[in-house]
């Protein structure tokens, strides 16, 4: 037996109106003034809340990043070397910090990041860096200018 | 004092080869030496050699009162930089680290993390390029706890255009507990021949 009248063939509008509310008004529930108990409202910027949570853990990593580099810069300019150049003077000594980790040694273990800064800074000015100022301090003493290692 | 010799020691390891043949070939190479050295230039009887010698004495002298702290076990708590699942840890005994994604170690599997950057105790620090020798520090860890993490929604939406996507994912998550950080043998001792490397280097 077949049923051919007109409401058969309407598009089923979803689950059950209550529990379909029910959801977006649970994620709304900590929302203030009508944006919490109106559904035309809530779900609006339960909507937006949802897509800038999606964006938004992205943006942390980038977040957390643009940090790291902050505090790895002040930490290596409070020795007088740049970013630029201590990462640099980093990356020709073969040591494979990341930015994450020289920051966490810039703030919990000074002593060990003056280190690197020295490493760093020796090998820049061995290898002759614009940014050094100064020259080697292992040139200075044995008078072996221009004198490359490694 | 120590720091500064031990930066002078990284910088020198390779002295006693090139030198004397580097500086010859550097100061050949170069047109204006007055112009573009910020440095005098050497003298010519500057013995590399004999420098390098001095170096290498203080060097060891350095590793000497490392390792003599480290027999007398005063060098208190070691921390220790690793390399594990393409991120860098910080790690100190005792520690809970959290590795994301998927990653096969089980529950209670001990495992040694080999790729040590970089450790340190109270007075010095040893710097790996780009990691320590293997077999001198030594750091075990246990897998504590496999779980996934909280439901993230993946939403989209385009407004006027009819366009929302949403999705919903969990992830694996791992927690290593660190058990030891230890320096198994004495520093810039002379390697012995290498026992059998692990198979697994995490």
């Amino acid at each position: 037996m077949v049923f051919l009248n007109l409401p058969l063939l309407v598009r089923a509008r979803g689950p059950d109106e209550f529990w379909r509310k029910r959801r977006i008004f649970k994620l709304a529930a900590h929302y203030r003034s009508r944006t919490r108990n109106v559904y035309s409202l809530a779900i609006r910027s339960v909507h937006r809340a949802l897509a800038y949570a999606t964006k938004g853990r992205k943006l942390k990593k980038l977040d957390m990043a643009q940090l790291w580099t902050t505090r790895v810069e002040a930490g290596c300019q409070q020795y007088g070397v740049g970013l630029d150049t201590f990462k640099e003077g980093l990356a020709r000594s073969d040591i494979l910090l990341n930015k994450k980790m020289l920051s966490d040694l810039a703030i919990w273990e000074p002593r060990s990041f003056e280190t690197l800064v020295k490493i760093s800074r020796e090998r820049a000015a061995v290898e002759g860096l614009p940014d050094i100022k100064r020259p080697s301090a292992f040139n200075q003493v044995y008078g072996l200018s221009n004198l490359k290692l490694d | 004092m120590s720091f500064l010799a031990q930066t002078v020691r990284q910088v020198l390891r390779q002295v006693p080869n090139r030198s004397l043949a580097l500086t010859s070939a550097m100061r050949s190479l170069s047109i204006s030496p007055a112009f573009h050295q910020q440095n005098k230039p050497a003298p010519s009887s500057v013995d590399a050699s004999a420098i390098a010698k001095d170096q290498l004495k203080e060097c060891q002298s350095i590793c000497e009162r490392i390792n003599k702290q480290v027999a007398k076990s005063e060098q208190g708590r070691l921390f220790a930089v690793v390399h594990l699942c393409g991120k860098q840890f910080k790690i100190t005994p005792g520690d809970i680290i959290l590795v994301e994604g998927y990653w096969p170690p089980t529950i209670g599997d001990e495992i040694s993390l080999d790729k040590v950057l970089l450790a340190g105790a109270r007075d010095f620090t040893l710097v790996g390029r780009p990691i320590l020798e293997p077999g001198l520090v030594s750091v075990k860890a246990t897998v504590v706890e496999k779980t996934l993490t909280h439901t993230k929604t993946h939403f989209r939406k385009k407004r006027r255009k009819q366009y929302m996507r949403i999705n919903f994912q969990r992830s694996p998550n791992t927690m290593i507990r660190i058990n030891s950080i230890e320096l198994a043998r004495p520093v810039d001792a002379k390697t012995e021949p290498e026992s059998e490397p692990s198979k697994r280097l995490f």
